[in-house]
């Protein structure tokens, strides 16, 4: 499914590079994990596979069911199937969470030669996917991300997700701001999504995100590169010992 | 009408809207048009061209004098050069001031030779290909079945025929929908009475000229205590089969009346720079309340700035009874240049005044809009909520003014004018004049200038939307408040047409 | 005195503009040349919408009460500055400190323009002539062709003290028109203060040059009497990472305009605008104008303008405030707060607060606001002890805080707002 090779990342505007040759090949029906310590480069590959701006491929290439990803546009990697689920959703004022999504799904569709969805079925169709991650009708009408919790913006990501039906999700930090309930909540949006032809890249700091959404195999990232990889039992090292430990053995 | 099966789904919405809006398509005819087809002034105007207008409108010799005495005015008046417009100068003599079509020469013999883009602009508006052709000035569109034009205006938006399929109901409730030459005929005592009195006949240049050789226009007035069964609408376009340059609009909302009027304008002219100077006047009395909503969309001149209608705008509305309460909403997509200012006088106590725009200004356009809230009476309130958006070479200004005078105590006002840019060749410019002159009046105003947020743009490109569909709806959501404030019907036009307006913006 | 304005062809003609040297002669016909194209301006002119023009253009100065101070210290005494003061217009060389210090030049504008060669030829009459575009400033230019006197200060490096600019009123009909020239060099610092009512009428124009790193800071008191008529101008110019920092305080005066003119043309400069006006019409008319305008024309510059007004008893307040994004000034930051406070029925506020922006990432943003004191916020004082005299005063200080902070000095900053806590609280006995 997701292919990447070598890939070299600097910052546009300065000299600062960030990822210094990542290879990771993520199968479709396959729960992948990237940990690592703060400043690993984890967001930037995120970033960078969906592609936004401010980022310079120096090197290597990802590709998305054999199509080359980085020459694409955003909207063309969406179109392709990659759903990024954002650390920070950003608010857009005036733009009705309905209407976004509306206008999303539709424009996807119209991309790959499908019909739109009529505005029935898409009242239907959100309805019902809203009522499983305990999205009321008010969340639905309020602007996109303007005033809700963090709780509430996580899950309306994972909403996007379940509507947007994508091949290729990557998660980048979707713990973070999330108490435990919520934490639940959400995994079990993604655990429902959990199928033989979706690959999820799950990007996070705590292990406790993987007791949720539990992963085929954990990569570690540091200094940007992927310096060790294992199953489960490699987070839960994480977890009880540090990063420290793991990057003082590669080290050695 | 676009987007009328989407009514359902969309929460809020009154059945009754729903059924209102469905019950006006199909049924345009140009009841008015015909009438004038035909008539040809020569170009320039002097007192022989007012007389005529005047004689042609079969007007009684009051109006006549009335006209020549602002034409007179007019004369010694000199053209405003305050506002941030750029434009060559305006041969007023170069003009037809009575319903002069393009000559015949010029028009495209078939689709083929019509600006494609033209066309796709007026396909997305959902107006069927026979209205396009019309629109696009076709030779001998105008000379198929008229099967095809009744469809076609369904799209666009309709106005005098509900006057006429209406005119029992209307009648029945004492409301008079009517030409204005027709209400100088039929109600000369409510036209001597009301009209000039909120735009005075020297008002400015453009209303004066407007004063001496407006060709028509509407008339309403809906007696006291009577709420108008139906929302009244006025759908101008300029084109070379009407006169749509110089219309006036008397609105008379006698005491505890409402009325909701709508305007719509689309102008299919391509290639020359055309003049249009409107006046509408509203007369608000005791507790009477009245609603205008234009959506604008005249043409804007080709992405070379070539052609495109000049706007010269005066429309105000004088709250002259107690409580009475006028709402201005403008979607300005249109036109090279819009000169406009919807303005509230608010004299009576209590009285309230609102002002919701969007100018959306794209490729060489020029909009230099605002409204002007004239406090005279004690607990007096308006609001301004203006939306400015500035893409490719455009200029983009709002111009208002607040004005507490000393009388009117403890009024309020709030004012939020924002502006977005699209690109870095545009403008946009914030010029509000605050005056207050008693202390337990309020006035809070505030402007904000940005561009359109990258965040925002890659998280709706990253679910998929392009950059073009991206902009429409954030400039969307820029703009709800105001697109909140029109009726439904004109609400998804306006939002379609914000999208067509910044076509090719961005990329 | 002898600098009335009194007719276009009185300007014209050179003998009645100051004898000078070379430069200065020059360049005090180039203005009388440009005075003479533009006209002086009259009620009708959109600049001077709100300000009547009239008694500043007039033959002679309408007379003012010279006041005394009731002991009150003039501003500023207790800050170790290099003194500089002018009587009535006049320079008083005994009551000034030698015109020397670490780090600066400094000379009297009347000596610099006897000289036929003098650095000033770069800047006298020359930020002032570029400040005429696109609205003009025909005060400014009649100011640049008379002015009498003034300083000349260049800023090579560090200042071991402000400069201070100290002006006497002795005369009731005096009609003082002063210019000073300011340069600071690269990375040079100065802290510049002017206090004191001038003249029965001043007209002064202060033309300041910023080079690269370098930091203007200003403290303006424009003294409470309250029959002067003040015409002042300001004309900067801000080059890269350059600081301009200026703040104005005003109680009474019958006809105060402060005009700020702000060229900002080296990236990541800064420059703040700051005012804050007590005006009470009870003793006689007061009419306070701040017209700012701010020009960006280079990236990530930021500026503020931050513009406070308390009026009662007829006293009118104006601001003309405006911020002129050019087309390449990407990422500029520019915000502009004028609001007043009215604390009866007679004041006024009328304000323009203008954008017109040609670059498209920028963040720009306006408020302004007009109304009485907040009744909640008196109510809750009182209902905690505080007469409402001194809760109304408070609240009015806090009003004007906002424009004191843009004081980087703490302890002038300190003065200052004391300063109108006394004016206040005399007015509350």
């Amino acid at each position: 499914m997701l292919k990447i090779n070598n890939l070299h990342v600097k910052l546009e505007e300065e000299d600062k590079q960030i990822l210094k040759g990542v290879d990771l090949e993520v199968p479709a029906g396959k729960v992948h994990a990237i940990m690592g310590p703060n400043g690993s480069g984890k967001s930037t590959l995120s970033y960078v596979l969906s592609g936004r701006d401010g980022y310079e491929v120096t090197a290597g290439d990802a590709t998305l069911d054999g199509e080359e990803l980085l020459d694409m546009e955003p909207e063309e990697r969406a179109a392709a199937g990659l759903f990024l689920a954002f650390q920070y959703p950003v608010e857009i004022p005036g733009v009705g969470n309905m209407t976004f999504l509306r206008t999303a799904v539709n424009a996807q569709r119209k991309a790959r030669g499908e019909e739109e969805m009529s505005a029935a079925d898409f009242l239907k169709f959100i309805r019902a996917k809203a009522k499983d991650l305990k999205i009321d009708a008010d969340m639905l009408k309020r602007p996109v991300n303007v005033g809700f919790s963090g709780g509430e913006k996580k899950r309306n990501e994972i909403l996007q997700m379940a509507m947007l039906e994508p091949k290729m999700c990557i998660l980048d930090e979707t713990d973070s701001g999330l108490d435990v309930d919520a934490m639940k909540l959400v995994s079990e949006g993604v655990n429902a999504l959990r199928d033989e032809g979706r690959a999820f890249l799950v990007i996070t700091h705590y292990q406790r995100l993987l007791d949720h959404i539990k992963p085929d195999v954990v990569h570690i990232m540091a200094a940007g590169r992927i310096v060790k990889s294992g199953g489960p039992e490699l987070a839960l090292e994480v977890e009880n010992n540090g990063y420290a430990d793991i990057l003082a053995e590669i080290d050695a | 009408m676009a987007g009328l099966d989407e009514l359902n789904v969309k929460e809020g919405v009154e059945e009754e809207t729903v059924e209102a809006v469905k019950s006006l398509a199909g049924t345009y005819k140009y009841g008015w048009e015909t009438e004038i087809e035909m008539e040809y002034a020569p170009k320039g105007v002097n007192p022989d061209i007012v007389r005529l207008i005047s004689e042609k409108n079969d007007e009684p010799e009051w109006m006549t004098e009335w006209r020549l005495e602002a034409f007179a005015r007019w004369e010694k008046l000199d053209e405003p050069s305050w506002a941030l417009l750029n434009y060559p100068e305006i041969d007023f003599q170069d003009q037809y001031y009575y319903a002069r079509p393009k000559s015949m020469e010029e028009k495209p013999k078939s689709l083929d030779e019509v600006d494609p883009k033209l066309l796709a602009t007026y396909e997305k508006l959902g107006i069927p290909l026979k209205e396009q052709m019309i629109l696009a000035g076709v030779e001998g569109a105008e000379d198929m079945p008229a099967e095809g034009r009744k469809v076609a205006v369904d799209a666009v938006f309709d106005s005098v025929s509900v006057g006429t399929t209406f005119q029992a109901e209307l009648k029945k409730a004492g409301v008079i929908f009517c030409s204005i030459s027709e209400a100088i005929k039929e109600h000369p005592e409510l036209v001597k009475k009301y009209l000039g009195s909120v735009v005075p006949v020297s008002d400015n240049y453009y209303a004066t000229l407007n004063s001496a050789v407006f060709s028509d226009g509407s008339f309403v007035y809906i007696p006291p205590n009577t709420r108008c069964p139906m929302e009244l609408s006025t759908y101008f376009r300029i084109n070379a089969e009407n006169t749509g340059q110089f219309e006036r609009t008397l609105i008379i909302a006698d005491k505890g009346s409402y009325v909701s009027y709508l305007e719509g304008c689309t102008a299919p002219q391509r290639d020359t720079a055309q003049l249009h100077a409107a006046v509408v006047e509203i007369i608000i009395e005791e507790d009477a309340e009245v609603k205008y909503s234009t959506v604008q969309n005249w043409f804007p001149g080709d992405e070379e700035g070539k052609g495109g209608i000049y706007n010269f705008v005066t429309k105000r509305a004088d709250c002259r009874g107690d409580r009475s309460k006028v709402m201005w909403t403008q979607v300005e997509t249109g036109s090279a240049v819009t000169w406009k200012y919807p303005s509230c006088i608010l004299r009576g106590a209590e009285s309230q005044g609102e002002f919701y725009s969007i100018a959306i200004t794209n490729n060489y356009q020029q909009a230099d809009t605002g409204t002007k809230m004239v406090h005279l009476g004690r607990d007096t309130k308006s609001r301004i909520v203006s939306k400015g958006i500035s893409a490719g070479k455009a200029q983009n200004t709002y111009r208002g003014l607040v004005s507490m005078h000393p009388k009117a105590k403890n009024s309020r006002n709030y004012t939020q004018c924002d502006s977005l840019l699209i690109g870095d060749k545009c403008g946009a410019h914030t010029v509000p004049y605050i005056e207050v002159k008693n202390n337990s009046s309020r006035v809070e105003h505030e402007a904000t200038t940005s561009k359109v947020d990258e965040e925002q743009m890659f998280y709706c490109r990253q679910r998929g939307m392009d950059e073009e569909e991206a902009v429409a709806l954030i400039v969307n959501g820029f703009a709800k408040e105001v697109l909140q404030a029109l009726p439904m019907e004109f609400a998804m036009e306006a939002q379609q047409l914000v999208a067509i307006s910044l076509e090719g913006s961005v990329g | 005195m002898s600098t009335a304005v009194k007719t276009q062809a009185a300007l014209i003609s050179a003998d009645a503009r100051p004898a000078s040297g070379a430069w200065a002669a020059d360049a005090r016909a180039d203005a009388a040349n440009r005075l003479a194209a533009m006209g002086l301006p009259t009620r009708r002119d959109e600049y001077w919408k709100w300000t009547r023009p009239d008694s500043l253009i007039s033959a002679s100065a309408d007379s003012a009460v010279v006041l005394d101070y009731e002991g009150e210290e003039p501003l500023f005494n207790d800050v170790d500055r290099l003194k500089v003061v002018f009587v009535d217009g006049v320079f008083d060389a005994d009551e000034s400190d030698a015109l020397e210090g670490e780090g600066l030049e400094i000379e009297r504008l009347a000596d610099a323009a006897a000289k036929d060669i003098h650095w000033a030829k770069d800047l006298y009459g020359v930020l002032e002539a570029r400040g005429q575009s696109p609205v003009v400033r025909p005060l400014a230019v009649h100011n640049t062709a008379m002015a009498t006197d003034g300083v000349v200060i260049r800023v090579t490096g560090a200042v071991s003290r402000p400069v201070s600019l100290i002006y006497r009123h002795e005369d009731a009909g005096s009609d003082a028109i002063l210019h000073s020239v300011i340069r600071l060099e690269e990375g040079a610092k100065l802290t510049l203060l002017e206090n004191g009512p001038a003249a029965a009428r001043f007209s002064n124009v202060l033309e300041v040059d910023i080079a690269k790193g370098a930091e203007f800071h200003h403290v303006r008191a424009q003294g409470r009497d309250h029959e002067r008529q003040a015409i002042t101008h300001m004309f900067s110019q801000v080059d890269e990472e350059a600081v301009f920092k200026s703040f104005t305080m005003t109680v009474n005066g019958k006809l105060t305009r402060n005009e700020c003119v702000i060229d900002i043309v080296g990236d990541n400069a800064v420059a703040h605008v700051a005012g804050a006006v007590l005006g009470d019409g009870a003793a006689g008319e007061f009419h306070h104008d701040d017209t700012v305008f701010v020009t960006h024309d280079a990236v990530a510059c930021e500026s503020r303008q931050v513009f406070k007004k308390v009026l009662k008893n007829g006293a009118k307040g104006v601001f003309q405030g405006k911020i002129l994004v050019k087309p390449d000034a990407q990422k500029t930051d520019g915000y502009q707060k004028s609001q007043s406070l009215l604390l009866d029925d007679d004041a006024s506020f009328q304000a323009k607060p203008e954008l017109e922006i040609y670059a498209d990432d920028v963040a720009c943003s306006h408020g302004s606001t007009s109304g009485a004191i907040d009744e909640e916020a008196l109510f809750y004082l009182r209902s905690r002890g505080v007469p409402t005299p001194i809760a109304t005063d408070l609240l009015v200080l806090a009003f004007l805080a906002d424009a004191i902070e843009e004081i980087e000095d703490e302890d002038i900053a300190a003065e200052v707002t004391e300063r109108l806590d006394a004016w206040l609280a005399r007015r509350r006995d």
